[in-house]
């Protein structure tokens, strides 16, 4: 390609990487700064640096239990998403049974489903079952919520396995579920653990449903604690901002260090 | 492929949990929209009283238009800036790929909330980056109220929605212009053809089940969206950010209408599955 | 993942559940559940007070303890509705509003009737005009304890330094914003992102231009919202809106933000209540100042919008223990032991507080001023359109609001979706009436 292509190229690649992360550099800048900083212009840096808001946050603010919550609620949600979808996804991948198309679309209808409509009335089935105010009135729902991506996800991830693999198992007169086990569980591994990132991804990242079912401050997860500090801490900014870091940082990491596991998952069934 | 019985134990656990969680409430909120509701308790039968006035509801028809504009925009820019930077990302090398890639992609790891709160804060009038930026440049000129004007808050947001979402489209693209052939590339390339013409006459349509998908993806995020909104403008200034899911909100959690807020997600739910069956009939032609 | 730690993961999940569970269970027995608005900062930051009064008055519980959830104060309404739906409110809350919200959860059930209580205390620091806030079909559900005036805090430096008196009359109250705006100082902070803030100030307003009687006859009579007085109301906040009364694309600022432009000298006033004395207090960089915004219309008297903030409401659910037991407890925060505590402490001045108390204990200067200045009008003093207006019409109240001082709607079309909105919460029961 020509020179001068090549320089716009470069210089697209560029304005768009600025795009990405000059917000997330300003929430880095934000966390180190003071009340006082608050109209001395959006980059001025404040020296010495102090990352006293992390600790506050962390402490005073219970941005401690936050983080607990989110913790334990995404790996809950993971673990009952990766027990329950892959089984579902094989089903679907390599079985035949009466009514697999019209399951199937069932599946696919809830990947387009509002949360905001479910909760009008799930809100009053949860407040039957006694789970408003229960982490269980937010795993399971969530679990549910992300079904439909995940058994989609597994059955293209199934589809992968070479039937004579199973075929061969079956002749040996070994049960299904042993087979699914033995069998089919090692050779898909590797979207097994796609699938618990982007799950795990997806529960972090969720607002509305613990919004609305949480009640009990030491329940909230970061999304919510985030969310509230706007107006509880009025125009702490380097307090919101610390916790906006404390929100989103371990999901960076984690998509950085499991990259390419992310992606796999991300475009099974994209590109197929 | 084996034939077996067994294979609803295998389906019941996800089925069950899909169908209590969410197919249950689905079917419930149909019922829901033919009661007159009280603080969230239910009173009488008033049939389709309440499609009534959702029609005559002119807060809803506002909301449903901006959803339409956030569909348009979001295929305008962010899915065609995806395109491009994959088309470009695809002949650089793997480390450079990885890296803008994960650059790319980490905004769409920020929860929607916390997205919110920063751009709130780029956008803000008397000390918001975007303000400062543009008056170091000399233009002060264009310096405005961003998410509180009527004309400029539903484009402002939605320059935070593509932030989030253009990195997944480079990421599918990415994936499926590594299953093309290259020798189709070269064989233009022979031909003389420029890196643009390449791009427009073959990468393009050869993408075209990605584009679909990615299509139907954000058109269906665009419909149904919600934490972005609440967290900046709460449907504000006036109505000018009112989507569909912060009217549903309000109506359900603000004023305890929960009859109307039924309705109106009953409506939202038949406008996101003629949408999805229009896309896979379209799918299933190509 | 092997298949040992595949089978010891249903455990860990069980064990985890089991944990949450059971956590629930075991303080449902020793425990009152109380939630409050009283945080360390932002509105109704009477936080200290409040610690310390938890420690004086939980005995009076007879054993139980209580279990504490503080929420922001716009966070607090809508949680307890929630709450109410589903039937799951705390044992003791101090939320608002009064009147038609609270009128609304008693309607259905939610709320403990708490007459008994009233008499057997003799809570008489608590007048029939709030009394008649708080109640429902004829039986009081709220004690209320808070009450919020608005005013005009001002920077005393910036007016001296430029020469500007405190204004006694609105025109002298247009020339000092004027010659603020001519000295490139923005004269009011103002910031209505989160919707609220301009409710109180149309709340002002109103009361300004109709006076007490003309928000009657519309609030609790037949009249329409399209009146002139009413016109006269959003005509003015309009046209403050128009030329430059407040900072720039403030329809995008927030509250908080408002405040800190003000705090920092960079406002030369700004127009909302006490329920934020403490950060005010605490933030500002100069001596505050308060004035009362002067009658707009001719013929109106002197007077400021009058609120009763929050009140303590009980669930209808908690058992008769410890509805008696939040009885007490109540009894001994609205104590006047308590009210000194809440004056000095918490910058709240309570319900029943007199003019003498509030002269002899020890607290800011700008509080007393604010009060004594608020107070002496209490004849003329008018309402607080967030605590009047059901919850349909407030809804309706904030985007139609910011449509009016955003310029993009007239005060006439403005008006009529106030009165459509309000015939619509009439006809569906919605109205409180004292």
């Amino acid at each position: 390609m020509t020179k001068s292509t090549r320089l716009v190229q470069n210089l697209i690649l560029l304005v768009f990487a600025l795009y990405a992360l000059v917000p997330v550099y300003l929430v880095f800048l934000a966390a180190i700064r003071s009340e006082a900083d608050l109209f001395s212009g959006p980059l001025t840096l404040s020296w010495p640096i102090n990352f006293n808001n992390f600790g506050r946050i962390w402490s005073e603010a219970g941005f401690a239990t936050f983080f607990m919550n989110s913790v334990i609620t995404a790996v809950s949600v993971t673990i009952l998403v990766v027990l329950t979808a892959p089984l579902a996804g094989f089903a679907f991948a390599k079985m035949n049974f009466r009514g697999k198309e019209a399951l199937f679309g069932l599946f696919l209808a809830g990947l387009v489903v509002p949360a905001p409509s479910v909760i009008v009335a799930l809100y009053g089935n949860l407040q039957a079952l006694g789970l408003i105010d229960n982490r269980i009135g937010v795993i399971l729902p969530q679990a549910a919520l992300l079904m439909p991506f995940s058994v989609f996800m597994m059955r293209t991830v199934m589809q992968d396995v070479p039937d004579e693999l199973i075929e061969a198992a079956v002749m040996d007169g070994a049960g299904l579920f042993k087979i699914f086990l033995t069998i089919v569980v090692p050779v898909v591994k590797p979207g097994l653990m796609s699938l618990g990132l982007i799950t795990f991804l997806f529960a972090w990242q969720e607002y509305l449903l613990p919004l609305v079912v949480f009640q009990t401050e030491s329940l909230k997860p970061l999304t919510v604690g985030a969310a509230s500090l706007q107006g509880r801490y009025g125009v702490d900014y380097g307090g919101i901002a610390a916790a906006g870091l404390i929100a989103f940082a371990p999901l960076v990491v984690l998509f950085l260090a499991m990259q390419r596991s992310f992606v796999r998952g991300l475009t099974a069934g994209a590109v197929k | 492929m084996l034939t077996t019985r067994s294979a609803y134990l295998f389906l019941a656990p996800s089925l069950a949990l899909y169908l209590l969680f969410v197919g249950l409430p689905i079917l419930q909120i149909f019922g829901f929209s033919f009661f007159d509701w009280d603080n969230g308790i239910a009173g009488d039968f008033i049939g389709l009283a309440n499609y009534g006035r959702l029609l005559a509801d002119g807060v809803f028809w506002t909301a449903l238009w901006h959803n339409a504009i956030w569909v348009v925009l979001t295929l305008a820019f962010p899915l065609l800036a995806g395109l491009v930077l994959a088309a470009i990302l695809a002949e650089r090398n793997a480390s450079v790929v990885r890296w803008l890639g994960a650059i790319y992609f980490i905004p769409r790891t920020i929860p929607l909330v916390v997205a919110g709160i920063i751009w709130g804060w780029i956008y803000n009038p008397i000390f918001g980056l975007l303000n400062f930026a543009l008056e170091a440049v000399g233009l002060g000129g264009l310096a405005g109220a961003w998410l509180a004007q009527d004309n400029t808050a539903l484009l402002s947001l939605n320059v935070v929605g593509a932030w989030t979402f253009f990195g997944f489209c480079v990421i599918i693209y990415l994936a499926a212009i590594q299953s093309i052939d290259p020798s189709l590339y070269e064989a233009a390339s022979i031909d003389g053809a420029s890196w643009w013409r390449k791009f427009r006459d073959l990468t393009v349509p050869l993408l075209r089940g990605s584009t679909l998908f990615l299509g139907l993806y954000a058109a269906i995020e665009a419909m149904r969206f919600f934490d972005l909104v609440w967290v900046t403008t709460q449907g504000g200034p006036g109505y000018s950010t009112e989507v569909l899911t912060t009217h549903i909100y309000k109506s359900f959690f603000l004023v305890g209408d929960f009859g109307y807020a039924a309705t109106l997600s009953v409506v939202l739910l038949i406008i996101v599955l003629s949408i999805s069956a229009g896309a896979f009939a379209l799918l299933r032609k190509s | 993942m092997t298949l040992s730690t595949r089978r010891s993961l249903p455990v860990l999940l069980a064990a985890g559940i089991t944990a949450g569970v059971s956590i629930q269970t075991a303080t449902a027995q020793t425990v009152v559940t109380q939630w409050d608005q009283f945080a360390m900062a932002g509105i109704t930051a009477a936080g200290p007070a409040m610690d310390e009064l938890i420690g004086t008055c939980e005995p009076d519980l007879g054993g139980a303890t209580v279990l504490r959830t503080i929420a922001p104060s716009i966070g607090i309404r809508d949680s307890y509705r929630l709450a109410v739906s589903a039937n799951k409110t705390p044992d003791l809350a101090y939320t608002w509003p009064a009147a038609s919200v609270l009128a609304g959860y008693a309607r259905v059930g939610a709320l403990a009737p708490l007459d008994d209580y009233y008499e057997q205390y003799g809570w008489e620091g608590i007048n029939d005009f709030y009394r008649g806030r708080n109640s429902f079909d004829g039986a009081i559900y709220g004690v209320p304890m808070e009450q919020d005036l608005m005013g005009v805090y001002y920077n005393p430096t910036l007016f001296e330094e430029n020469g500007i008196a405190v204004p006694t009359t609105y025109a002298e109250f247009q020339a000092a914003v004027e010659a603020f705006k001519e000295k490139g100082i923005t004269p009011i902070a103002f910031g209505n992102r989160d919707r609220w803030p301009a409710t109180n100030t149309l709340s002002l307003l109103l009361g300004l231009t109709a006076g007490k009687d003309g928000e009657e006859a519309v609030l609790f009579g037949d009249a329409s919202w399209t009146n002139d007085q009413f016109k006269l109301a959003a005509e003015t906040f309009q046209s403050w809106a128009k030329n430059g009364y407040f900072p720039k694309g403030f329809n995008g600022i927030g509250y908080d933000e408002a405040n800190a432009l003000f705090l920092s000298g960079r406002a030369a006033m700004t127009i909302t209540g006490t329920w934020v004395l403490q950060d005010m207090a605490r933030g500002a960089s100069f001596d505050l100042g308060v004035f009362m915004l002067p009658p707009i219309a001719d013929g109106v008297p002197p007077g400021t919008m009058w609120g009763e903030g929050s009140q303590w409401q009980v669930s209808a659910n908690a058992s008769q223990e410890v509805k008696d037991a939040t009885a007490a407890y109540i009894n001994c925060l609205i104590s006047p032991e308590s009210r000194k505590v809440w004056v000095e402490k918490g910058y709240l001045v309570p319900i029943g507080t007199t003019p003498e108390e509030l002269k002899q204990w020890d607290t800011l200067p700008i509080v007393k001023s604010f009060f004594t200045q608020g107070l002496a009008t209490s004849d003329a003093n008018f309402y607080d359109l967030h605590t009047t207006l059901p919850e349909s019409v407030t809804q309706v109240l904030y985007p139609e609001l910011q449509r009016l001082i955003g310029g993009d709607v007239t005060p006439d079309d403005f008006l009529s979706a106030m009165d459509a909105a309000w015939e619509t919460a009439i006809d569906n029961g919605e109205r409180w009436v004292p």
